[in-house]
């Protein structure tokens, strides 16, 4: 997440990459160009960050990895959802959506 | 779990280094290669769409570099990379290292092997199986028991005697089986006494061995086994046993030279036989701290071994002698076993009425490591204050590298600016120099190790030496010591690599790098502000070294004022010895008193022979017989405490104590029915009032016990101890007890031991002798204490005032090159000789001064621990303070004078091309 926009709660970047890679495989670029996209811009991903990432969801055994070849045939690292990684995103979803609106109750309060 | 995940993978990283950075890099840079290929879809070039891609997602280097910082076996990487670097450095300068490690070694080393003598008397546990289920009984009552006879052996910490509360270890055997078979919280009790010192005969020439008197189930109870043969059991303390005995296996080897024949071998003891049976495990050297047996026997035998503690009768209840440690039993807890057993106590003591249930009579039980203390008593002080010296020793070498580290730090400046310049991190940095002091002090305490082992072993041969009994003290370092060490290690490493480690990374880098261009103002200005922490460092050693030099010094000086001291007696060139006839048990009251005269004439005939007597004790050799009596004629009718000593004939003349009025004791006063005594003059000063003491009678209340008839004064003498002012004593004719032999020759006694000896075995070889040795070597173990601390004071303090001299000659000797260009142009500016002198000395001196001035503050704050010790000085004693300030003075001056001169000599049209 670029640095200037990317103040967001800690472990958000995680959660965003759960998201994408449950879709389908995808590589460390897709990843990046797909957040960027549903965002419509407001994240812009850097290598650094998302690979420190994706290393550590890895570690923990979210997400798996394979090599593959892409679609313009170049050698690429493709990343998947694994069981324990579609659990976390469900629950990591759902208590996303908690905050959000009790963050919201709070600011629309007065 | 995932924690144990990240681990396996980060091992197959670290073992498998370069796979997972390959793949990373080949990652890594398809990302960016996508990133730019999308770029040129655009319509960019290829260089430019590299170059945008760089700047949006982050460089190649960068990214990978982060990645890897991200995981935790990098920690690892770089910490070995820090070491692989401290390395080298070492390597390049090995006379600094060599200087750093060796102080440290000194420091740590020192440290080691007090901790381990404090190891082996308080910490090592009782090498028995499960030693903290063990449990010492100790009772206490808020009055004394009425008539009860009460002995201990120093197991326990001292019997307490006050008027309205008395608390003891010791218990009676009848006491031991009602606990025994009572009390259902123990899994097993074991009983003890001594150790009784006992001739041994029937194994080569006789011998005195220590041996402990104990109950059948003492080894059961501690679970120790026999090494060979059986150890005791319950059969051997019933009425009529057979006598037998268990050797210690460090005895089994000296005496019988580890010989399996030596098992069922029968050896007289006091002139009974007993059958050897087993030997204990070689892991079972003590229970009591410090105490050592040689052999152990059944508590059936005390009576045929004619030691007297029995009190006439195992079965008698009035005579407390025997400690006792319990094993508490599983599930039942401290409390319980309490509560259960000092019911048994409080009912047994009522019951036998030696005390009321209004006294509270109750038994606490304490853990058996904390509970027998034995040399833990006496050797507690001295190793505390050793401690305290040793910690100080370290804090002046740690103030010492952290000197050393401060003026090569300002070498490296250099270094240190450039990588910073370079981008590397401050934290980075400090703990690149953290793991480089943690390296110096981890080699020093390698070398302090091998110090330690070698000055322990040493420490603890001298206190072994310096006892009377076998004393057992495993001084080796252990798993303990070595965390000790560790821990101190470590601890050093950080206290003195932390200040250069935060002081050279905060550096100002422009001018550091600049510097090539002689910019001497700048040079000056810095100089005046680095001297700052140097400078408190030298402090800092000065002060303490003081702080250790005024202890020893005290001590030393206390230890003097002992040796001062007149005991009443001339103590030069006297050998004393111990013999116990009535031990053989073929000896009764006349015939003993025939063997001394005997003996007492034909040493007197031996060369060199000027006197021969003997006494009950020895004078000033720790022991005391006091006893309370009646004196004739004094208004006061209650009985007072006095000193007794039992003599032969001759004593005064042959311990050279003057007499002052009346007559000496004659032979014939031995066996006289007319009992006399000699008194000191204290005993005529304080207790008879104004009347003619010569005719006076004194002695026990009872008057069918011997009343003395007072028929001369002598002067007087200190008895057990040279720091008590002398009391009144008695001297009363020798009947028919032990007794200890004086010689007094003309010159070095210890020549004639031989011929003493033959002497002795020519009128009978059964009879022992024990405890050889001179009037003046007893002096010296009696100082014991104090000897130890000023003996390692001494060189403590000798230490910390080389390291202190060292700190401050390479401060100034740093200060001088480094202020070489400086004193280039005061010369040819027109500076004398004695002005640039005065420049460097100055420096120097004024931070001795100030360390003096903290020192003084810090001793007299400190002295105030060794107190006990001291003898005719006050622990501020300002001579002291005044003499100790004065060496550092002079020291100091000449460890500032070799870099001052040196800084003379500097020729201004060298200094001024330097760099």
């Amino acid at each position: 997440m670029a640095d200037k926009q990317g103040d967001l709660v800690q472990g958000t970047l995680d959660m965003l990459i759960l998201k994408t890679v449950a879709l389908e495989p995808i590589h460390g670029y897709g990843i990046a160009v797909r957040i960027e996209q549903m965002s419509d811009g407001v994240f812009k991903v850097n290598a650094g960050s998302l690979f420190v990432a994706l290393q550590r969801l890895q570690r923990a055994r979210l997400i798996r990895s394979e090599w593959k070849t892409s679609e313009n045939n170049r050698r690429a690292k493709y990343y998947a959802l694994t069981e324990d990684g579609r659990k976390r995103l469900g629950t990591e979803t759902r208590e996303w959506g908690r905050q959000v609106a009790a963050i919201a109750r709070i600011l629309e309060a007065s | 779990m995932s924690v144990l995940r990240s681990l396996v993978y980060g091992l197959r990283s670290l073992l498998r280094k370069d796979q997972p950075d390959r793949e990373l890099d080949e990652e890594l840079a398809s990302f960016l290669e996508m990133a730019a290929e999308e770029k040129i879809k655009q319509g960019m070039s290829r260089k430019d769409a590299l170059r945008a891609v760089r700047l949006e997602r982050g460089s190649l280097d960068v990214s990978k570099e982060t990645v890897r910082a991200a995981r935790w076996e990098y920690f690892l990487e770089t910490c070995w990379q820090d070491v692989c670097f401290g390395m080298r450095m070492f390597r390049k300068s090995p006379g600094f290292t060599a200087v750093v490690i060796l102080t440290l070694a000194l420091g740590i080393g020192a440290n080691t092997a007090i901790f381990s003598l404090l190891n082996a008397v308080m910490l090592q546990s009782i090498p028995v199986r499960d030693p903290q289920r063990l449990v010492v009984l100790r009772w206490s009552a808020s009055s004394r028991p009425t008539s009860i006879g009460h002995s201990s052996y120093g197991d326990c910490k001292a019997i307490n005697w006050a008027s309205s509360f008395a608390s003891s270890c010791s218990f009676s055997y009848p006491m031991l089986r009602e606990i025994r078979e009572k009390s259902r919280v123990f899994s097993g009790v074991a009983a003890f006494a001594g150790p009784a010192q006992l001739d041994l005969s029937g194994n080569g020439s006789a011998s005195i061995v220590s041996g402990e008197i104990v109950s059948g189930d003492f080894f059961q109870t501690l679970g120790v086994d026999a090494k060979a043969g059986r150890t005791l059991d319950l059969t051997d303390e019933k009425p009529g046993a057979e006598a037998v005995a268990v050797l210690s296996d460090s005895y089994w080897k000296t005496a019988f030279g580890g010989s399996a024949d030596a098992i069922g071998k029968t050896i007289k003891l006091n002139g009974v036989p007993f059958t050897i049976v087993g030997v204990t495990d070689r892991r079972f050297t003590r229970l009591t701290p410090g105490k050592s047996q040689d052999l152990w026997l059944p508590l059936s035998q005390v009576d045929a071994l004619h030691v007297g503690w029995d009190g006439g009768g195992l079965t008698k209840n009035e005579n407390w002698w025997l400690s006792i440690v319990g094993r508490v039993a599983p599930g039942v807890s401290l409390a319980q076993a309490q509560t259960s057993t000092s019911l048994v106590f409080r009912d047994e003591v009522v019951h036998e009425s030696l005390l009321k249930t209004t006294d509270d009579p109750q038994v606490t039980l304490l853990p058996a490591q904390k509970g027998l203390t034995g040399l833990r008593s006496w050797a507690e002080q001295p190793l505390f204050l050793l401690m305290g010296a040793v910690a100080i020793l370290l804090l002046i070498s740690c103030a010492n590298v952290a000197g050393l580290l401060l003026s090569r730090s300002e070498t490296r400046r250099k270094e240190i600016a450039v990588r910073l310049a370079l981008g590397a991190g401050r934290a980075r940095l400090a703990r690149q120099l953290l793991t480089e002091s943690l390296l110096l002090s981890f080699a020093g305490a390698t070398v302090g190790l091998f110090l330690a082992f070698w000055g322990a072993k040493a420490l603890a041969s001298f206190v072994v030496a310096n006892r009377d009994s076998a004393l057992y003290l495993n001084a080796t370092p252990d798993l303990t010591v070595l965390l000790f060490t560790i821990g101190v290690a470590s601890l050093t490493g950080i206290l003195f690599g932390l200040a250069p480690a935060l002081g050279s990374t905060r550096a100002n880098l422009a001018p550091v790098l600049k510097e090539n261009a002689a910019n001497m103002t700048s040079a000056i200005a810095r100089g005046r502000r680095r001297f700052a922490p140097g400078g408190g460092l030298v402090i800092v050693q000065v002060a303490l070294s003081m702080v250790v030099l005024a202890g020893a010094r005290l001590v030393v000086r206390s230890l003097a004022n002992l040796k001062g001291v007149n005991p009443g007696f001339d103590t030069s060139n006297v050998l004393q010895f111990g013999i116990d006839p009535a031990l053989t048990g073929s000896y009764k009251e006349a015939e003993i008193r025939r063997l001394y005269g005997e003996l007492q004439r034909r040493l007197s005939y031996l060369p060199g022979v000027v006197g021969v007597s003997y006494s009950s004790d020895v004078l000033l050799n720790g022991g005391l017989w006091t006893s309370d009596v009646k004196i004739e004629g004094r208004t006061d009718k209650s009985e007072v405490e006095v000193q007794m000593l039992a003599v032969g004939a001759d004593f005064f003349t042959t311990m050279r104590i003057p007499m002052v009025v009346g007559r000496a004791l004659e032979p014939t006063d031995m066996a006289s029915v007319h009992e006399v005594a000699v008194v000191n003059r204290a005993f005529v000063k304080e207790l008879i009032e104004n009347r003619e003491p010569l005719g006076l009678h004194f002695g026990h209340a009872d008057s069918r016990d011997p009343q003395y008839e007072i028929v001369g004064i002598v002067g007087d003498t200190r008895y057990d101890d040279l720091r008590k002012e002398p009391e009144p004593t008695a001297f009363i004719p020798l009947r028919n007890s032990g007794a200890h032999f004086a010689v007094r020759t003309v010159s070095n006694p210890v020549a004639l031991v031989p011929s003493v000896r033959r002497a002795l075995s020519e009128l009978d070889s059964d009879v022992p002798m024990f405890d050889v040795r001179t009037q003046s070597e007893r002096i010296e173990r009696l100082l014991f204490n104090e000897r130890l601390v000023a003996r390692l004071a001494s060189l403590f303090g000798l230490v910390a005032l080389i390291l202190a001299c060292i700190g401050l000659y390479g401060l100034l000797s740093y200060e001088g090159a480094r202020r070489t260009k400086e004193i280039g142009v005061r010369t040819a500016l027109g500076a004398q000789t004695y002005e640039v002198l005065r420049l460097i000395a100055t420096q120097g001196m004024s931070l001795v001064f100030v360390g003096i001035f903290f020192g003084v503050i810090g001793s007299a704050g400190l002295t105030r621990f060794l107190e006990s010790l001291l003898y005719g000085v006050q622990p501020t004693d300002p001579y002291t303070f005044f003499a100790v300030a004065l060496l550092l003075l002079i020291v100091g001056g000449a460890a500032c004078l070799i870099p001052a001169r040196r800084a003379t000599r500097v020729d201004p049209s060298v200094a001024l091309r330097y760099e």
